[in-house]
């Protein structure tokens, strides 16, 4: 099933022209206090939801805009925003 | 002392009929057998910048008004400025007869030497477009001239459409040099069936002027 993505500059496109850049986990943790362990776990460890999960996507061949979208990894589709407008 | 030559990274076979020494760049004005079109022109020597700014609604590159939308263009006094996205608008040169040089402002990039830049004009070369991009130049919604970001022919290219109509179509693409030897063996071969020819700046000037 061919996944089409929507870049917020370019509008919908072959997924192709997109590179995967990893779960959205959140902002950066403070650094005060930080274990070894628990950077690791937010640098390596994913969720791995099967089902809708944010995600970051690069627009390689197009814009070169780093952006956020909905996709269902089960289906491979995008999927608006759980609650949201998008 | 050895004169300072510029050198496009477009190549043509075909034979040069016509050429003028200019700001260092040998630019073919006429080649031999140039054909009813449609045509590659290779513009690489015409001036191009990047401006990038936090506020681009405050600047007004060689006295033009940018346009507020990603995707959107605008074409005046043979400047093209095509608004990338919100940080970041890229300016042609277009005019052979008025040529501009880098403002002197912080926020310029001079591109001209790392990209090359081609216009394909005529009839058919929507036709041409689509054996090697699967972005959609006819889409209704938008209005010429308008700017893609995506892959042509595999590579990363601006691509700007001057005008959708019929015989007097054209847009014109930009890409990194390094992929010159290549785009150009691509779209020749894919607009051998069209009839595309090679074709010398007196073409496109021709052209853009009846926009």
């Amino acid at each position: 099933m061919a996944l089409t993505i929507t870049c917020p500059i370019c509008g919908k496109r072959n997924g192709y022209e997109f590179k995967f850049g990893g779960e959205e986990k959140g902002p950066r943790p403070d650094e005060k206090d930080l274990t070894p362990e628990a950077w690791c776990d937010y640098v390596h460890m994913n969720k791995c939801v099967a089902g809708v999960q944010q995600e970051w996507w690069f627009h390689k061949d197009g814009c070169g805009s780093w952006f956020p979208i909905y996709r269902d990894t089960t289906t491979n589709l995008e999927k608006p925003e759980p609650g949201g407008q998008k | 002392m050895k004169k300072l030559q510029r050198v496009s990274p477009v190549v043509f076979k075909s034979t040069p009929l016509k050429t003028e020494s200019r700001d260092n760049w040998e630019v073919v004005m006429e080649y031999n057998g140039e054909g009813d079109g449609p045509y590659l022109v290779d513009l690489s020597h015409r001036p191009r910048f990047d401006l990038q700014d936090s506020n681009l609604a405050a600047q007004k590159p060689f006295g033009i008004l940018i346009p507020e939308t990603p995707g959107d263009c605008v074409l005046e006094n043979g400047i093209l400025a095509n608004r990338m996205n919100r940080t970041q608008v890229s300016l042609f040169n277009l005019d052979a007869d008025d040529t501009v040089s880098m403002p002197d402002e912080p926020g310029y990039t001079e591109v001209t030497e790392s990209t090359l830049c081609v216009a394909l004009i005529g009839k058919n070369v929507f036709s041409i477009c689509e054996k090697l991009t699967a972005l959609d130049f006819m889409d209704q919604l938008r209005k010429a001239p308008f700017l893609f970001q995506g892959p042509f022919s595999h590579v990363p290219c601006q691509i700007v459409t001057l005008n959708k109509a019929g015989d007097k179509s054209g847009l014109i693409l930009t890409c990194s040099r390094g992929y010159g030897r290549d785009m150009i063996d691509s779209i020749l071969h894919a607009g051998e069936e069209f009839g595309l020819k090679p074709a010398g700046e007196s073409r496109f000037a021709k052209w853009i002027k009846e926009l």
